[in-house]
């Protein structure tokens, strides 16, 4: 079996699980490349930022879309795990997806209230 | 390369961004979900003719 | 193994679709085609709509599996508790999204 190119497309805050889900096809010998949508991003805890060092171990990429990627995200050089894309560069990256996974909810128009705040 | 495009609800901008980028020099349809009753036995056979099929948000 | 062009993927991740996940694997066993469905994150609620079990018996044990880690995040027992319509070898990991991918020549997400 070759190895596809499967991209996981996160616009809700709530989504952050496509990088495990992505870690997970990478595991399998394909190689993913979670895109997180404007500024969308999970809490970084330690359990998120060693799925997204592990992406990038695995020849995958996770990029941040929209957004500049965030300082809270770096790896123990205190470089950035996290790449930036652009809408366009995104789309042209598509065009070579063998597989594109619009992943989870669409992003919310409203801000969540302090409850669940992340 | 045919390419279908399905929508689960109204596409904002960056989705028609992404979608005119990805349809570009390919022949490319699309399917509605975001209707009441969604005819699935339309939506299966584009899938089935089609070689990569994207379900949006 | 190449992709087999009567087998048709739905990968489900979000909880709200339930009535296209029902519709499409219908469908999909109309146009001859055997649907393989996972559902992982918070999809996995959907193992508690009235209409999983008959979805799961369509499927077959093969063919339709949820993410048992996402399962036990969500709250639910992964032991005790092993949804309506499945046994325990359909608790399944991200591998089985993996299959999906190897095995069908088609593939929806919702």
């Amino acid at each position: 079996m070759e190895s596809l190119k499967v991209y996981f497309l996160i616009a809700n805050r709530m989504y952050g699980d496509g990088v495990r889900s992505g870690l997970g096809l990478a595991v399998e010998n394909h190689y993913a490349f979670p895109v997180i949508m404007n500024g969308a991003f999970p809490p970084f805890s330690t359990y998120m930022k060693d799925n997204i060092a592990w992406v990038k171990d695995m020849e995958g990429s996770v990029y941040s879309c929209g957004a500049p990627s965030p300082d809270t995200c770096v790896d123990e050089e205190g470089d950035k795990l996290i790449e930036e894309i652009s809408l366009e560069e995104l789309g042209e990256a598509l065009r070579d997806a063998d597989y594109i996974i619009p992943y989870g909810l669409p992003k919310q128009t409203n801000e969540p209230p302090l409850s669940c705040a992340a | 390369m045919k390419i279908l495009q399905v929508y689960r609800s109204e596409p904002n901008n960056d989705i028609k961004t992404l979608v005119g980028i990805l349809n570009r020099d390919r022949e490319a349809d699309e399917f509605n979900l975001n209707v009441e009753n969604p005819d699935y036995d339309m939506l299966v056979a584009k899938i089935i003719a089609a070689d990569q099929t994207v379900c949006w948000w | 193994m190449a992709a087999d062009p009567n087998k048709f993927a739905i990968f489900v991740n979000s909880p709200q679709n339930m009535r296209h996940v029902v519709g499409i694997a219908n469908a999909a066993v109309k146009a001859g085609k055997q649907p393989m469905i996972f559902f992982t994150y918070k999809a996995i609620h959907l193992t508690k709509d009235s209409r999983f079990k008959a979805l799961a018996d369509m499927c077959g044990e093969e063919n339709i599996a949820i993410c048992a880690d996402s399962y036990t995040c969500e709250g639910y027992d992964s032991v005790a508790d092993i949804p309506a319509g499945l046994s325990n070898k359909q608790m399944r990991t991200q591998a089985f999204h993996g299959a999906q991918l190897e095995e069908c020549g088609n593939y929806i997400v919702l």
